[in-house]
């Protein structure tokens, strides 16, 4: 479906922006939400993410003693712009994508990194104890995960043809949903998704148990809530990219509504299903299993297309 | 560089952190995630309890000492109890003693499904640990139905209980025991089958039979050593002459063990109520007991849900006790904790804190170091509230 709107509304109001964040907080509620009612609590109330976020841009932001201020204040501020700034390259809620050009996707990844990468920066310029470990965990995680989840969002592209996402977003639609075709694939991205947003069990990086909250424990008020609200964000924008590439594209809202919640659920679910994995234990998954997954996925995709120029 | 690569770096748990609810000090010495030292201090919630029993008399003492623990309140009572009745020379009578038991047993049960819930939070499993509160609630219940309280049910009184079961009541708790089987079975399941968190527990924190013994490690912690350590079945007690129980020991002396070996308790706990509930004799439930407790002292022994709880108890012949001690079991596994974490990583660390189901308050102690530049002190109390205010000044 195209939208002709002016540029403007398009970064600031719909459907980056504004409508982008809030959608984001509604994310985080049916996150909490399903998570307790896995775990048979009661959980939230669909504000509580909006009074969480209102409540904390009000209040008094603390810069710590011996921090670097400018990147202090600068950081969420960044980390939030690229997830935004990724989700204008993407076909969000069945509409055209604000922008697009071959390649796109390449840096839609990139910008998606740049929240791990903040966070890292972010917890690295504190001195507490508890954010320098947190930083290292977040870094060391997302070099164990992010190799896996580019293999994995390549093969569908590879198999298009494009490295345009609304262009693979076409080429799904058109054929048979890619997660019957390449299944270790859809596997590899949805765990790389939960892994690069640091959900359960990959939360070894802000472990509450071990580090009370990681890299953003010194963090308080406006940047805190600027960071939560750009993790929200990369939620909505990792979970369709996952539904354009694996589970058929997104043709209209009510296909990207129905088909998101069904990820959502199977996400979830896999959040409340395992313990928390040791840091070392996550690189190791990665590495070991994942990676390897991932580039026979790749692999595999590249030898169908060879032979399929050879049959023809 | 150089001058920062000598510095430790110590990550501190506690006295306020999230991953204790109660106030602990523990320093970590890490090299990147790899623990190279452990130290731990306590004493942040010292009470006073011992001190102030003197002042009380024995009735008395007995509801405070219940207050010692808000997990395992009976078994302090029961503790001080028995003591008390042998020193008085008073028998309870065997319906109270087998009621005294029953008690123990649910209180064993509720205890080990919350260390349970918590120890599976430590690892970052929280729907396991939403799952073992919910159906710890069912325990909860029937102690609230049994006692009229949640947590100090008070069911003890010096010479007897102070409450009784019926029939009604008997087949309420064989319909729950049934029922908290079957999610024991299946937490049994879970710890011993499920990938991730096997990955937490199996091969971590291992404590042999020799370090186990030396430390002098109690309780469910000694016993997933190897070590034949129960005061019930050492020492049997109250109603456990009549109803015995099975001693739960495994060899391996890792976390795993330590969570086999309390789940497989509850089993025995189980098995417990299901035949003192069957067997139970009618009869009375109290004797007459004095105020006045002859002089004497002596020592009493009982097998908390964490271990061996002992008591001390000296009496001059008044209403009131002349000392009173307390040994509980966390104060004993400490040991264990700075021995066994060394060379681990620091992500383990709260799940081996939990391994031995810390209580913090019950074992805080005032320590007296004496040094030989300083000659120990005394003070009163005018001096210690101006040592106090100058201290912080």
């Amino acid at each position: 479906m195209n939208l002709s709107l002016h540029p403007l509304i398009l970064l600031l109001i719909f459907p980056g922006g504004l409508f982008l964040m809030n959608i984001g907080l509604l994310y985080e509620w049916a996150d909490r939400k399903l998570v307790a009612r896995f775990q048979s609590r009661v959980g939230p109330r669909w504000f509580q993410p909006f009074a969480d976020t209102i409540k904390l841009l009000a209040k008094e932001e603390i810069i710590p003693n011996g921090v670097h201020k400018i990147m202090f204040l600068a950081l969420p501020i960044i980390a939030l712009t690229g997830a935004l700034t990724a989700a204008q390259y993407i076909p969000m809620f069945g509409f055209e994508a604000s922008f697009s050009f071959e390649g796109d996707l390449i840096v839609v990844l990139y910008m998606l990194s740049m929240m791990t990468l903040s966070i890292g920066l972010a917890g690295a310029n504190t001195l507490s104890r508890f954010t320098i470990i947190g930083a290292t965990r977040a870094l060391t995680q997302m070099f164990s995960y992010e190799a896996p989840f580019l293999l994995a969002l390549l093969s569908p592209a590879i198999a298009a043809g494009t490295w345009n996402i609304g262009k693979i977003n076409t080429f799904t639609g058109e054929n048979i949903w890619l997660i019957l075709a390449q299944p270790i694939g859809f596997i590899v991205a949805v765990v790389g998704l939960m892994g690069k947003l640091e959900l359960p069990p990959f939360d070894a990086p802000e472990a509450e148990t071990e580090i009370v909250a990681g890299a953003l424990t010194e963090y308080s008020g406006r940047g805190l809530a600027l960071f939560h609200i750009g993790k929200n964000v990369e939620l909505v924008i990792g979970l369709t990219l996952v539904v354009i590439f694996y589970l058929g594209g997104i043709a209209n809202p009510i296909e990207f509504i129905l088909k998101s919640a069904g990820l959502f659920l199977v996400v979830t679910a896999l959040q409340s299903m395992f313990a928390r994995l040791r840091i070392d234990q996550t690189v190791g998954l990665w590495w070991r299993l994942g990676a390897l997954m991932g580039l026979l996925q790749l692999l595999a995709i590249i030898f169908g297309r060879y032979l399929g120029e050879i049959l023809r | 560089m150089t001058e920062a690569k000598k510095e430790k770096f110590i990550v501190p748990i506690g006295p306020q952190h999230p991953a204790l609810k109660e106030p602990g000090n523990f320093e970590f010495t890490v090299d990147g995630e790899i623990v190279t030292d452990a130290a731990v201090r306590l004493g942040f919630v010292h009470r006073g309890i011992e001190k102030a029993c003197e002042n009380r008399n024995y009735t008395q003492d007995l509801y405070l000492l219940e207050r010692v623990c808000g997990i395992c309140s009976h078994v302090h009572a029961t503790a001080f109890v028995l003591g008390v009745e042998k020193l008085a020379g008073v028998q309870a009578p065997p319906r109270a003693e087998a009621i005294r038991v029953l008690a123990a047993e649910l209180e064993r049960i509720h205890s080990h499904l919350l260390w349970f819930g918590v120890a599976a939070h430590e690892a970052g499993f929280d729907t396991l640990f939403m799952y073992t509160w919910r159906d710890r609630e069912v325990v909860m219940d029937i102690l609230e139905t049994l006692s009229g309280s949640r947590v100090h049910y008070s069911v003890n009184i010096l010479g007897g209980v102070k409450i009784d079961v019926d029939q009604k009541l008997s087949d309420l708790i064989k319909k729950d025991m049934d029922f908290l089987e079957e999610r024991t079975e299946y937490y049994m399941k879970v710890v011993t089958t499920d990938d991730t968190f096997l990955g937490r527990t199996r091969g971590i924190g291992t404590l042999s039979k020799d370090r186990a013994k030396l430390l002098g490690a109690v309780g469910p912690t000694a016993r997933a050593s190897g070590v034949k350590r129960d005061i019930r079945v050492n020492a049997p007690y109250s109603g456990y002459k009549e109803f015995p129980v099975k001693m739960v020991i495994d060899q391996t002396g890792d976390l795993e063990a330590r969570f086999v070996v309390r789940l497989k308790e509850l089993y025995e706990s189980y098995r417990l109520i299901r035949e003192i509930l069957e067997k139970i004799q009618p009869g009375e439930i109290t004797t007459r007991i004095k105020r006045k407790i002859p002089e004497g002292e002596v020592i009493s022994r009982v097998e908390a849900p964490r271990g061996e709880l002992f008591y001390y108890i000296k009496s001059n012949g008044t209403e009131m006790p002349d000392r009173v001690k307390v040994r509980t079991p966390s104060l004993c596994n400490w040991g264990t904790i700075t021995d066994v974490a060394v060379g681990h990583k620091l992500a383990d660390m709260p799940m081996l804190l939990a391994g031995i189901d810390p209580c913090f308050s019950c074992n805080d102690r005032m320590v007296e170091i004496r040094s030989d530049s300083q000659p120990s002190q005394m003070m009163n109390w005018d001096g210690l509230r101006k040592y106090g205010i100058e201290y912080y000044r």
